[in-house]
């Protein structure tokens, strides 16, 4: 910020060679000011901002109070979608799988990504081949995960099973159990986020100053006291960030559980972006969904919020 | 020089709304193509929607339509598959925007629910003058006509089938399942010769029984045969909750649970091990499936064998198959009937049939004379001539004849509980009837 | 010292068995996709069939038109990209460096969008899109994807550390503005551009809603959507199928490996963001 206080204050100066009279130049004059190219350069960012996001959402309020299959005429029904979701038994379960969804692999995302940034901190070698290791199931697509996973857990001839009787275990029908098939898509998504979590702990991590480790040493202090007492705190705002990103991204879950389960079994799986989907596309009930997408709008909105205000605190102290 | 400059990236910036309208206009000149053609009157182009669901389908509609073309070479047809579990879905969105093909292959089930959107096209004048609903199967006629009208051609008929592994039923020193359906074998004649096929190796079990009945289209055609129902008559309400219903959920429930004759549903399935798969590698000795399966069952090289569903009551099966319909837009209503009466044709049907992937829905093929034309014996077992009646008599598939697509996977969800979660065979029934007969009322 | 390599042998042994944890899954999908279909169901599963079976990867086109999908994956995503940089660099400069009215309500509010879940304007956008006949070309993956708050906030951050000193030198030249952009700002990001461009490649890739519910036909699709509309088929070959998969990754495999400072980058920056 200061630098650009500064810049823009010589730049008003600098105005070029005094300019000429006549028309040309004050076309000239129109392109060394700082509005025109401003106005210039952000036209696309504009024009998409308002066709693809700004009418858009707000046609999408207004279509939560209508009902409407996009062949017949559309129908004003006031409140009335906000009051059958309420009383809709399909979103209400949805609506905690969603919880339950991000209550888990949130919490152990984090505690996992955290301890092996931890790990790997630790001035290790193979760094590289690790956070490579790490990285890869980022950028694979969800839908080559999928694959791969659904085969995994597959009771007779999956991976799982196979190593769990080792320990003594049978395991469960993973995809096809109520019980187990959301712990199973869990388990598939925290191994896809780990590495994404995991490097932005190890940036936090390394902008820890050592001088507070060196102190410690001198006093003594063991291992877990140092995480405990530096690390953990001094990291706290990476690590809010990431939970808060976590849980705006596992509320919008869709393509894992689309893939692995199509929601199922008796919608154990289902959460609310697939109830959306199911609503808008496939049985054409495009009021309903959009008010769907408003109360997950209210729920991103609601943990963006925590943000703002937590990370207000942090800027204060 | 900074002119050009200034002008590079004016240039640069309206290159967003360049392509945007570039899109536009390439949209526009593709349909204008097709329109300046037919108003020159020499070439019509129809579009066709299809989905990809057997590679041997997919060649047969692609041979198929170039001798349509050639036969009418004032048409030209634009076949364009969409493959996926998302068809239905897929089309209803191109008839509700402006790119809607003219003609397509509709879902039985989802054969009322488009024509009570209005986005099919009548062809009952059309289809009047040429055709008449007394030359097919009464399940096929029943499909088709709704209140008196036709909107769509029915393309065959498909149903359950009991398949079996004749190598393991010779092993077991077993008689194979009758494929007459007068002999058919009772539930519990069924329910014996699975525990005999049933192999244990160690803790591990090597060869089920049977397998496939816990799928609903399956479970649906034992409850006809149990004398239960699904709809009322109009199909405007759901009956499921009969005892004869009961029976027959709990009867394939024990299978699993009780006596352990058949694998946790789905479970094969799940990796991708279909019948056919289950079948050839012995994993399984009886497999329900749809009769389309015998086309590729009969390419595997193990002697398979094809018999009537066992009976509670009657033996009794349920049919249906996709219907060629047009769209209600269509700007070439003549030359899509044109199309869907070839897609309607022995001609083009036949190929099809006798290779296993169809059955007729047609009266005339299901004579002695008729059935000459399609039996193929390297791909129909012995003893499938006596099992032809059971395609001819089949029920219409209850979920043909509703409107509310949604009861489907109300019947999922619930079913899904009873296979899966323990919930009762009563409280399965009961909820599935309650919650459907909501979605019904709507 | 002994302590010391206590706990690094540790901190090995942890990330070691992590790491096999992230690989496996991929190793066995290459080994399937070596094997034959009747090797796949076998108990205990094995590494390798009898033989390895590279014939399955020429099966692939026999199975589902994978060159097209994957031409139009390639496409799409070149197309976005290079959209992507043009339109967030410009975006990012204006909002680092140009002065005007309202420029910080203008940035505070295009941030916000990035809060606004994909969700929300799905529906609208694609009633958009039918209204423009759109729907089942590729205009419906691209147009709204052209533009991107995440890209802007990413080179704005980038461009707010570039010397004051560079910029006044060119403006004492004469520059405009834009000159200062295209001359200064733009040669300087380099390695901001890159690794906001690998992050777009890799979500634009990857992306699989959005294909689902704009792409219908096949000619259409992208690879992740025609992949996943294969595995419905009438029975799936599960070798094949896995060919497939590892080819779909490869490409973002190859491009992690080549760039993985810049991946790496990008994550860091994009976590600054919480502090």
């Amino acid at each position: 910020m200061k630098v650009e206080k500064r810049l823009s204050g010589s730049g008003a100066k600098m105005r070029g060679p005094a300019p000429a009279p006549g028309r040309t130049s004050a076309i000239k004059n129109m392109f060394h000011k700082d509005g025109t190219w401003a106005f210039l350069l952000l036209l696309p960012n504009i024009i998409g901002f308002l066709a693809f996001t700004l009418i858009p959402v707000i046609a999408s309020f207004f279509l939560s109070f209508t009902s409407w299959d996009m062949l017949s005429p559309m129908k004003w029904v006031g409140l009335s979608n906000y009051v059958e979701l309420l009383n809709d038994e399909t979103f209400i379960k949805v609506f905690w799988n969603t919880i339950y969804f991000a209550g888990i692999s949130v919490p152990a995302g984090i505690v996992v990504s955290l301890f092996l940034a931890v790990a790997l901190d630790q001035n290790i070698r193979f760094k590289k081949f690790y956070r490579a290791a790490y990285f890869l199931p980022v950028v694979s697509s969800m839908v080559a995960v999928a694959v791969v996973w659904q085969f995994i857990y597959n009771p007779e001839y999956g991976l799982l099973n196979y190593f769990l009787s080792f320990i003594g275990i049978t395991g469960p029908n993973w995809l096809t159990s109520t019980v187990w098939a959301m712990p199973a898509v869990i388990l598939t998504t925290i191994w896809k986020n780990l590495g994404f979590n995991m490097l932005i702990f190890l940036a936090g991590l390394q902008g820890i100053s050592d001088s507070y480790y060196e102190a410690a040493d001198i006093d003594g202090a063991r291992w877990h006291h140092k995480f405990l007492l530096i690390t953990v705190p001094l990291l706290s705002p990476t690590t809010f960030f990431v939970t808060v990103m976590s849980f705006i991204g596992s509320f919008q879950v869709f393509d894992t559980v689309f893939l692995m389960t199509q929601g199922g079994p008796a919608r154990s799986t289902s959460v609310i972006v697939h109830y959306l989907y199911e609503n808008a596309f496939k049985y054409f009930n495009m009021g309903y969904a959009s008010a769907m997408a408003y109360i997950l709008f209210f729920m991103v909105f609601v943990i963006t919020l925590i943000q703002f205000w937590r990370q207000k605190k942090w800027g204060v102290n | 020089m900074k002119k050009f400059r200034m002008l590079f990236i004016v240039l640069l910036c309206l290159l967003v709304t360049a392509a945007c309208s570039s899109g536009g206009t390439n949209g526009n000149t593709a349909n204008s193509g097709n329109n300046s053609g037919n108003a020159s009157g020499d070439v019509v182009t129809l579009k066709f929607m299809g989905w990809e669901a057997s590679p041997l389908e997919t060649e047969a509609v692609k041979k198929g339509l170039e001798k349509f073309m050639q036969q009418n070479p004032d048409i030209k047809v634009d076949y364009q598959p969409v493959p996926g579990a998302q068809y239905a879905q897929k089309l209803l969105t191109m008839l509700a925007g402006n790119a809607a093909p003219d003609v397509f292959f509709l879902g039985a089930t989802e054969y009322r629910s488009f024509q009570n959107r209005g986005v099919l096209l009548d062809l009952t004048t059309m289809f009047e003058s040429q055709m008449s609903l007394d030359e097919f199967i009464p399940s096929s006629a029943q499909i088709m006509e709704i209140n008196g009208k036709i909107y769509g051609v029915s393309s065959c008929t498909v149903s359950p089938v009991l398949y079996y592994n004749k190598d393991v039923f010779d092993k077991a020193n077993i008689p194979y399942p009758p494929s007459d359906p007068a002999n058919a074998w009772t539930w519990d004649e069924f329910r014996e010769a699975a525990k005999q096929l049933t192999v244990t190796e160690g803790d591990k079990i090597a060869q089920y029984g049977a397998f496939g009945f816990e799928n609903f289209y399956m479970t649906t055609a034992e409850i006809f045969s149990n004398g239960g129902q699904l709809f009322n008559e109009d199909g405007t309400q759901m009956k499921i909750n009969s005892p004869q219903a009961q029976e027959v959920l709990q009867s394939i429930l024990d299978l699993r649970v009780v006596d352990g004759t058949s694998p946790t549903a789905k479970t094969l399935e799940s990796i991708g091990m279909r019948a056919n798969q289950m079948l050839q590698t012995g994993k399984v000795a009886m497999v329900v499936d749809g009769s389309w399966a015998l086309q590729e069952l009969a390419t595997m090289g193990f002697p398979v064998g094809v018999a009537a569903l066992p009976k509670f009551e009657d033996a009794k099966t349920h049919g249906q198959a996709h219907v060629h319909s047009a769209s209600a837009n269509t700007k070439h209503p003549e030359e899509a009937w044109k199309l869907l009466q070839f897609l309607s044709s022995e001609e083009y049907q036949i190929g099809l049939i006798s290779e296993g992937l169809w059955m007729p829905n047609r009266k005339s093929l299901y004579t002695e004379e008729g059935i000459q034309k399609w039996y193929n014996e390297s791909v129909h077992p012995e003893g499938f001539r006596e099992l032809v009646s059971f395609f001819e008599n089949a029920e219409p598939y209850p979920f043909t004849l509703i409107t509310q697509n949604k009861v489907n996977d109300i019947i999922t969800e619930e079913t899904d509980k009873l296979w899966y979660s323990g919930q009762s065979v009563a409280d399965t029934l009961a909820n599935i009837e309650s919650r459907s007969n909501v979605e019904l009322a709507k | 010292m002994n302590k010391q390599t206590a706990l690094k042998l540790t901190a090995h042994f942890i990330l070691l068995s992590g790491a096999i944890t992230m690989i496996l899954p991929f190793l066995w999908t290459v080994s399937t996709s070596l094997k034959q279909l009747s090797e796949v169901f076998i108990f205990p599963p094995t590494l390798f069939g009898e033989e390895i079976r590279w014939d399955n990867y020429l099966r692939i086109s026999d199975r589902f038109p994978f060159e097209t999908y994957f031409l139009n994956s390639l496409k799409i995503t070149v197309v976005v990209v290079i959209a992507q940089l043009i339109t967030s660099s410009m975006a990012g400069f204006v909002f680092a460096r140009l002065r005007f009215r309202y420029r910080e309500v203008l940035f505070g509010l295009y941030l916000a969008t990035m809060m606004v879940p994909a969700q929300v304007t799905m529906i609208p956008n694609f009633i958009i899109m039918r209204n423009y006949n759109l729907i089942d070309t590729h205009w419906s993956l691209i147009l709204p994807a052209l533009v991107s708050a995440f890209g802007t906030f990413l080179l704005r951050q980038f461009f707010l550390t570039i010397p004051a000193s560079l910029e006044d030198a060119a403006k004492i030249d004469g520059c405009t503005p834009f000159g200062v952009y295209w001359r200064v700002f733009v040669p300087l990001s380099k390695p901001a551009m890159a690794t906001l461009g690998v992050f777009v490649f890799m979500g634009t890739w990857n992306d699989f809603l959005a294909p689902l519910v704009y792409i219908n036909t096949q000619a259409k699709m992208t690879l992740p959507l025609g992949l996943a509309s294969m595995q419905g088929m009438y029975s799936t070959d599960w070798p094949v199928l896995m060919a497939g998969t590892v080819i779909s990754i490869i490409p973002l495999i190859a491009i992690f490996l080549l760039a993985q400072d810049f991946f790496i980058k990008g994550v860091t920056l994009s976590g600054l963001k919480g502090e």
